[in-house]
Order: C-alpha cells, then structure tokens, then sequence
C-alpha cells in the first residue's frame, strides 16, 4: 500500500487536489456535502454540517463507551484501592487502602508465574489459531460450492457452540475413563493412552485447554479471511496469473497486501480473546493441577469473585489490563502508524 | 490451468478431515443429548444413540420460566446487535473515510476498549447497577452487551468500509449522489459480508454472555445461559440435560448463519464490484 | 392405611397446636392488644421474596407453605425463587447488599459466612418462637454464629451405602455388614463374583466420605489454636480415617483417584447394574427406569465396632433472614409457617433428617432410614466465616486425597495441604 498521503489534519481542508496515487486511489480528503467536480473533492470550505460531520457521527459511540466501559473501568480502578470483601459489599462499606492489593500481588511469586504463563500461552494460541485460520479460509475459497457450505457449517457449529457446552462436551471427549478420544487412540493400538487422565499434567491439561480455543477460534478467522477474500476484485488475481504467478505468489503478491489491515487487526483481536478465554481455562480444570494452568483473569476469578475479595480481585483485574496494553504496545504503534497511510 | 488428479482432490480430502474434525465435538453434543444416562458413560462410546430418549429435551423445556427466558435472551441479544450495528456504522464511516482532528485518539479508544476484561470488572458493573436501581432490567443488559461488542463491530466493519474502493463512492458522486446517498446506495450493500460477521459476532457474544447476567439479574430478566446452568447442581451435573439444553441453545445462532449467509452472498452479487 | 390416618391427625392436631404457638409468639412483640382479625392482615398488599436452591425443597413443601401462610395472613404473597448453584456464593452476597429478598436458604456450611458478613439478621430472641427449642443440636451448630442464631436449620442428609441387591446376592450375600470388616470380607466376595466390575465404586476426591470418617475417629478437619485455624490433615485420627478411606477406595478399580463423584455421576456408573455399592445421598440414586427401586438396599456405612456406624457427613441447609429486608417480621412468621411441625414432616416424608429429633418417626424410605441411624454419628464442618474459601476450587481437601492415594508421603502430603486449609481460614475479612 504505497500511498503517499498527505496528512490533511486542518480542521477545513485545503482546496488543494486530492492526491492521486499510482493505482487512481483517491485519498479522502474532508468531508464533503454536495456534488463536485470530476475526480476531485469539492473545493472550498465546507460547511458547518460537514465539519462537524465526523463529530456527530462519532457522537453516540463516543458516549455508550464513556457511560458503559468508562465507567465502570474507573469504578474498577477505585475498588482496586479498596478492601472490598463479602461484608464491605454486604453491608455498602468503603475501606480505602491505599496500594495494599497491588502490594500484595506485586510481590507474590505466584502472580508473576501466572503473568508469565498467560503471556505463553497466549503467544501459542494465537499462532495457531493465525496459521491456521488462514489456511481453512484459503480452503474455502478454493472450494467447490458444496463442500465449501459443508465446512462452512461444520466451523459454524463449532464456532456457534455455546462456550459453556463446548467445555463440557471436551471435558467427556478427555475423559480419562469414558472420553472418546482415549477410547480411540486405545483404538488405534495406543494402548497406554486407554486410560490415560489429560487434566494430571500441566502440559497436557494445557493441550486440552489449547485444542478447545483453537477449535472455536479459527471458524472466526477463517470466515472473516473468506469474507475478506471475496472483497479482492478478481481482476487482481487473473493479472498475477497472467504475469505467471503461483500459488505462493497468489499469496504474497496479492492476498496478503490487500489483507494487510486483516491481518493486523484479526492477530490483534485474537491476542486479545485469547489472553482474555476465561470459561476455558476456568471450567476444563480450574486452574489445577495444582494451580499450574491458572492464567490471569482465571487468577482475577478465583481470588476475587469465588473468593470474594472483590478488592483483589479488581486490583488483579487493572493488571490483566495494564499487562495485555504492555503486550499490546508495540502493536499499537503499528496500528497507528497504518492509520497514516489511510 | 490444468490440474492434476491429486491437485484436485486434495482441498476436498483436507476439506472432510477438517469437516470431521469441527463438527465431531458437536456431533458429540447433541447424540448425547438424546442417549439414555446409562449409554452417556460408557466404555466403548456409543456414536448413534439408536434406543435414544427425548427426556433430556423434556426436563430441559420443562424447566421453570423457559420462555420467559427465551423472550429475555432473544430481547437483549437482538437489541444488542441492532443497537451497536447502527453506532457502528456511524463511526466506522467517520474513521474509515473521513480525515479529522481526534480520529487516531478514537482509533485508539477503540483498540482500547477491545482489551475491556468484562468478566473481572462484573463487581464494577454490578454496583454502578445496584447504586442506580438498575437490577433485574433488561435495559442495562443490553446496553452493557451492545458495548461488549460495540469496539469489535466499529473494527470490522471500518475495515469493510475501508475496502470498498473509493472510486465507487466518487462516481455516485460525481452522478448526483450526496455523500449520504452515496453511502447508502453504494457502501452499505458492500457492507453486508461485514455486517453478517459483526452480527454473528455480536450475536453469539450477547447470547452466550454468563458472568453478568448472573449477577446483575437474579430473578426478573434472566436470560438462558442462567437456564443452561441451571442443570449443574451441587450434587453433581445433569449431562444429559446439559447437553440437550445446549443442543437447543446453539439452534438460533445456526438459524441466524444461514439467514446472514443467504443476504451476505445476495449482497455481494448486487453489489458493483465490477463497476 | 392406618399410618396415614394416624398421620394425617397428628399433622391437624399441630396445626393447631401451632395456631396456638403462633398467637403466643406474637405476645411477645408487645401488641398484644391487636385482634387476631387484624393480626391476620397486617401483611395484606406485601409480597415475601424467599429464595431456594434448585432441587432443595422436598415436592409439595412450596405449595403447601405458600398456602398455609397466605391463608393465615390473608392477602399476602409469598413468591418462591429458584436459584442456581453456579455462582451461588457472588450472587447471595449482591442480594444480600440490596435487600431485594427476605428469606434465604443457605448451605449450612455456608452459614457463618454469611453471619459474619453482616447479612444475616440475628434471630436470637424469636429461636424458642420458630420452634427452636427442640432442634437437633448437631444441626443447629451450624446456624449459630458468636453465640448468636442468624438462620433455623430446615433439613440436613447424609450419605449411606446404596447397594445392588441382585450382585450381593449372586455373591451369596445375604445381610449387611456390621462392622468395617465385614464390609471388606463382602466386598472381597463381590470382587470375586462374575459380573461385578467394581465391588464398590468411589471416586478418590468423595471428600465428604472422608469427612464422615474423620468425624467418627474424633477429628477435626481444623482447629482453632489460640486466634489461628490449623488444618487437622496431619493429625493422627485423620491418618487413621484416611487409611479406612484409602482401603474403601482401593475396591474402586474404576473409580478414579482425581476425580469426585460427580464427574462421572456415580449415580449413571451405579446404574449400570455392575457395581456392587456405592456411598450416595438420597437422590443421587438412578431414576427407576434405569435400575428399579426394589433392587437397590441401603445401610449406614458401618464402623470399626457393630455399636456405631462410621461418621457422616451432615450436608443441608437453613433457613435466613436477610438483615437489610423490609419486611423482617413478616418473615419470621414465614419461618414459623415454614418450620412448623406439619411442613417439617414433609421433609422428613421426602427423605430428609428434619431438624428435630421428635420427627424423626416421620421418616420415609429405605434410604432415609438408613441415613438417620448414621446422623446422630455426623459432623459439619468448622463453623467459621471462612470455611466456604475452602471448598473453593480447587478444594485442598480433594487434592490432598488424590495426592496421598496416589502415594504421597503422608506427613508430608497432609502438611501441604494443612497450610492450604490454614491460609484459607485465615484469611481476613
């Protein structure tokens, strides 16, 4: 994507032409009410309405973000300062205390073992789930019509799956004595593996854990990848062909730079669900064998809701998120800079 | 383009290896929502539940106020979807195509808001609900899920609008169009691939939202992962039910795909992609 | 024929009896002055919000307590809401902070915790009004806090040996064991019978067997040494309970060591008509379509000696006011409605221990025959705010059987988790 934008970031736009790039791409400019002249965006300055255009249209997000996130984040972040257990609740008692919850945490070696776990296992999950989403929506795209509706709907299904269910039915395909999947690898002539218990290790709780995620997650990308796919104007792959291009090719010429912003933004919002998968972690085995497979916001759970130390259980939260913005940083200075080449 | 045999097979063979791989746990699901208890555990798995039951589907309907959860469910989880679609597609038109002060701090918000950990920040929710006399509504339960999925659908379908070649828009406009009208006539049928995956999206994320309602509802206004859970009991879980009750719980989403799909493809055809 | 037309007097004669209790309570409130007419519709236009545990209350006992109490208050309502277990703890604790229900069941387990929490009005001086003066005492333990009642024991139940009527006696076994030894020798019997896959299925993690067990060797799961709980898991009845419990288990080839007896349901295996016995609660049975009725023989785990059998848990639940309601008197009433003898005797109809030893002759069941010879030999849990935290997941006490069956160390393993068991109850408020 070589466009060579000018950052038009005066409140009214100049009356200049709007850049025309190589690929006759016209770089927004302003926004504009009436009709203007050829392949140009309207001179002059624009009126009042069309100024304010994006501030009105940004209006109603901006304040559903600020009543229902806004707030309770800062509500979260005034409980984090606070001894908020079972009888403050009860009893609408406020008990200022300064950083303890966060003292607490910051020094408690099991937080940062916790820390680091997440940030592992959310790497793994994310590369697989990025590999091979991507691969199922090339799939798709290659597909004749049938097959390609009886994908579509086995990924539904698994997608579509109530997390909840989801869990359970994993639990009994890993049944150590009535699973399936023992079953089946005994099977298969695997016969120390007939009566083998998946939840007694960290590792292989793990890989239940994993599977699980991978499993309702790549539907996602796969589909978005398909849909993103068709949005590709043909034209682009008969003249890679035509230039003899393989699929490979096909791939790095084509699919991926017109995918770029796919790319970025589905990593970016499966390093977030991931780092975030709650009811998989949670209900596959509670964190155990002996807490090895607690990830943070399992952590945040288990100390702060089942427990009922909401306090704690707050202050582990704002540190879930000032952790996945660290994590995050890099890549929103990506994001960001992207924004310029709009 | 000519291909061998193996060329073309092999997409298929993968296809139904990965058909089979999806669709097994789900299977799983609903045989074993229709096995009787004794063939549920079972050392060798019983993969067509022949002398299968309707009881689990019985006990599952039959469970106290399941349509008053139904209703509950379909209100908030629609009024969810509808109300961040119509938001979303105000600001993601604004940051897709218009160039202002403030943009890239949105942008950012957005990204933000993404990372929102609603599951540990449920207390937060619950005593801005309680101190406001807000409790067993569906009102907040539908503002709340509408803004869990309102940064992800801004997202989505920012990158729809942003894909939609500029050109189209420029030459409705150069026809006559307003940019509104532009917008409407030449955007928006685009954007129904995006709007399909935001949707489902939104839709499968209201409806299967568990840790909220759980506490912000406790008598009117439950909704159906409540009903779900509600065969978990301190003496142990109701698998057969559990599973019937998902079975029935995953219907509307794969209802909604197929009616979503039917439109997305509709629009993509009628859609000038090719000018 | 006769029973029930004993019964069914004996139920009018204490409604009565009650009629005239409740009158005499209401003396006590001071007005005395009031006519009994108006007395009846002081709650007339209000609705008592109670909240039960899915699958708690016995059939028939919410219907017969919301007539019987809105036909003595005319005009008023009382609304019954079920509730789910998941999530139980968070949510009683918001309902608690809003004051949006009267009256609650809580696990008594659960009890103190709340009691400590605040949100538990103190019931003290109505406990000989709601009938108090003849409850069980190892139940009413549980709905004390301090010295101070904050709930009514409703019903407590405790688990028994189910067995399969048919393998015992294709094993040649024709009475229930009386003593521990017994028992092994009739297991060892049926391990060797034809058809039976497991003498007796237990599940490793079934800590309220083990509970029971340490409870009739004199344990304690905790103590309280000076200001400071210490776990029990170390000490020497725990040791000893826990090698009736380990030998129990090793007749279990299938049951697993990490697992509890819900995943699978013990019930569904026993069902399965190839296990000998298992160590279940009244309705941890399979339904009679799968295993019929008249095939599955009950008795009290048996004990070391033929005069006791072995401990047991005493799992139930009371009966709360919540502290921030609104209608606090109305729901004493709705106690003393709720608790009086002819509701009670529906519990113990249903298989329940009542909360008084005098219904006890109300009992109905195999099941809850054999139950109740073993409760006067049960044990709750430490009655401290904390004790909750400790069945949180994950539960020391379920990973501390799985370590040791799977041959830890003992001293080593009970210590671990001792200091789990110890954090936890220390922790502050």
């Amino acid at each position: 994507m070589a466009v060579h934008s000018e950052r038009v970031q005066a409140p009214s736009p100049d009356a200049g032409e709007a850049v025309v790039d190589g690929t006759g791409t016209t770089v927004a400019g302003g926004g504009a009410g009436g009709a203007g002249p050829k392949r140009t965006r309207p001179p002059g300055a624009p009126g009042l309405g069309s100024r304010f255009a994006p501030y009105l249209l940004l209006l109603p997000a901006t304040l559903a973000t600020i009543a229902l996130l806004g707030w309770p984040l800062v509500k979260t972040v005034l409980l984090s300062f606070q001894n908020l257990n079972r009888r403050q609740l009860v009893m609408h008692l406020t008990e200022w205390t300064g950083f303890d919850n966060y003292k607490e945490q910051l020094t408690d070696p099991d937080f940062w073992s916790v820390t680091g776990r997440t940030v592992v296992f959310t790497l793994v999950n994310v590369v697989l789930i990025m590999v091979g989403g991507t691969l199922v929506g090339l799939l798709l795209n290659h597909l004749g019509k049938r097959m390609r509706l009886a994908l579509s709907i086995s990924l539904l299904m698994a997608w579509a799956m109530p997390v909840v269910a989801a869990t359970t039915v994993y639990t009994w395909l890993f049944d150590q004595q009535w699973g399936v999947v023992n079953w089946f690898l005994d099977q298969l002539g695997w016969h120390s593996m007939a009566d083998y218990n998946w939840l007694s290790s960290q590792y292989s709780t793990f890989f239940v854990v994993i599977l699980l995620i991978v499993w309702q997650s790549i539907p996602f990308v796969a589909f978005n990848m398909y849909a993103a796919l068709t949005t590709i104007p043909k034209e682009l792959y008969e003249a890679a062909r035509m230039d003899g291009a393989g699929s490979g090719k096909i791939f790095s010429l084509v699919i991926f730079p017109n995918l770029k912003p796919f790319f970025l933004a589905t990593t970016f919002l499966e390093v977030i669900w991931v780092f975030k998968s709650f009811t998989q972690v949670y209900a596959i085995n509670g964190g155990g064998p002996e807490n090895l497979t607690r990830t943070l916001p399992v952590h945040a759970f288990l100390e702060g809701s089942s427990g009922q130390h909401y306090g704690i259980g707050s202050a582990i939260a704002v540190l879930t998120i000032l952790m996945l913005g660290a994590l995050m940083a890099y890549y929103f200075r990506i994001m960001i800079k992207q924004e310029d080449e709009l | 383009m000519r291909r061998s045999l193996f060329g073309r097979t092999w997409p298929n063979v993968i296809a139904v290896v990965l058909f089979v791989f999806f669709i097994f746990p789900v299977y799983w699901m609903v045989a074993t929502s229709f096995k009787q208890d004794r063939d549920i555990i079972s050392k060798t798995p019983v993969f067509l539940p022949l002398d299968g039951t309707l009881d689990h589907f019985t006990t599952a309907v039959n469970a106290p106020n399941f349509w008053t959860y139904v209703a509950n469910s379909v209100t908030a989880t629609v009024g969810a979807v509808l109300l961040s679609l119509v938001i979303a597609t105000l600001a993601s038109f604004a940051i897709a195509r218009m160039k202002f002060r403030g943009r890239k701090a949105f942008v950012l918000v957005v990204m933000i808001a993404q990372m929102a950990p609603w599951e540990v920040m449920t207390i937060a929710v619950y005593m801005i609900s309680r101190d406001n006399d807000m409790l067993n509504s569906l009102l907040p339960l539908t503002l709340f899920y509408m803004m869990m999925v309102l940064p992800f659908t801004i997202w989505t379908l920012r990158g729809f609008i942003a894909a939609v070649p500029k050109e189209l828009e420029e030459s409705a406009m150069v026809d006559g169009c307003t940019r509104t009208q532009a917008f409407v006539k030449v955007i928006f049928p685009l954007l129904a691939p995006g709007l399909m995956s935001t949707s489902l999206f939104g839709f499968i994320t209201a409806w299967n939202e568990f840790p909220l309602v759980l506490i912000l509802n406790k008598e009117e206004g439950k909704t159906l992962p409540l009903w779900l859970s509600s065969f978990k009991t301190a003496f142990g879980n109701d698998w057969g039910a559990t599973m019937a009750a998902s079975t029935m719980f995953a219907i509307p989403v794969l209802i909604l795909f197929i009616f979503l799909q039917r439109k997305a493809v509709g629009g993509l055809t009628d859609g000038a992609v090719k000018g | 024929m006769k029973r029930q037309l004993i019964a069914a007097v004996g139920v009018a004669a204490m409604v009565v009896g009650l009629a005239a209790c409740g009158s005499d309570g209401k003396k006590s409130d001071g007005d005395s002055k009031s006519s009994s007419s108006s007395a009846a519709d002081k709650y007339k236009g209000k609705t008592l919000k109670v909240w039960l545990m899915t699958g708690s209350a016995p059939k028939g006992w919410t219907d017969a307590v919301k007539a019987d109490f809105e036909t003595t208050y005319p005009g008023s309502k009382v609304d019954f809401q079920i509730q789910e277990w998941d999530g139980i703890g968070p949510k009683v604790t918001a309902a608690l902070s809003e004051g949006s229900v009267d009256v609650l069941e809580i696990g008594n387990t659960q009890t103190a915790g709340y009691a400590a929490s605040g949100g538990l009005l103190d019931i003290t001086k109505d406990k000989s009004a709601l009938g108090g003066d003849g409850w069980a005492a190892n139940q009413n333990e549980a709905a004390i806090l301090d010295g101070k009642q904050y709930a009514a024991p409703w019903w407590v139940s405790n688990r028994v040996v189910a067995y399969n009527k048919d393998l015992w006696a294709k094993a040649g076994l024709t009475d229930t064991p009386k003593t521990l030894d017994e028992f092994y020798t009739d297991l060892d019997k049926l391990k060797g019978t034809e058809g039976v896959a497991d003498p007796i299925y237990l599940p490793g993690q079934e800590w309220y067997t083990y509970f029971g067990l340490l409870t009739g060797e004199g344990g304690k799961i905790a103590k309280k040494d000076g200001d400071k709980w210490v776990g029990g898991l170390s000490s020497p009845e725990a040791q000893k309970a826990f090698e009736t419990y380990k030998k129990l288990q090793g007749y279990s080839a299938t049951g697993p060591k990490d697992k509890d007896e819900a995943t699978p349901q013990q019930k569904d295996v026993f069902a399965k008509g190839n296990v000998g016995a298992m160590i279940a609660l009244g309705w941890e049975l399979p339904k009679p379509e799968e295993m019929a009725k008249d095939k599955i023989g009950f008795f009290p785990l048996p004990g070391k000696t033929a005069d006791k059998p072995s401990g047991v848990f005493l799992g139930g639940s009371n009966l709360a006011v919540a502290s921030q309601s609104k209608n606090t008197d109305m729901a004493k009433d709705f106690l003393k409605v709720a608790l009086n003898d002819k509701n009670e005797g529906l519990v113990a109809a249903a298989g329940n221990i009542p909360n008084k030893a005098a219904l006890n002759s109300q009992i109905t069941g195999d099941f809850a025959k054999a139950a109740q010879t073993a409760a006067a030999v049960g044990g709750i849990t430490p009655n401290t705010p904390n004790w909750a935290s400790v069945e949180d997941k994950p539960n020391p006490i379920k990973d501390f059987l799985t370590a040791a069956l799977q041959g830890g160390d003992y001293a080593a393993t009970a210590k671990k988790y001792d200091d789990e068991i110890a954090k936890r109850l220390n922790q502050k408020q």
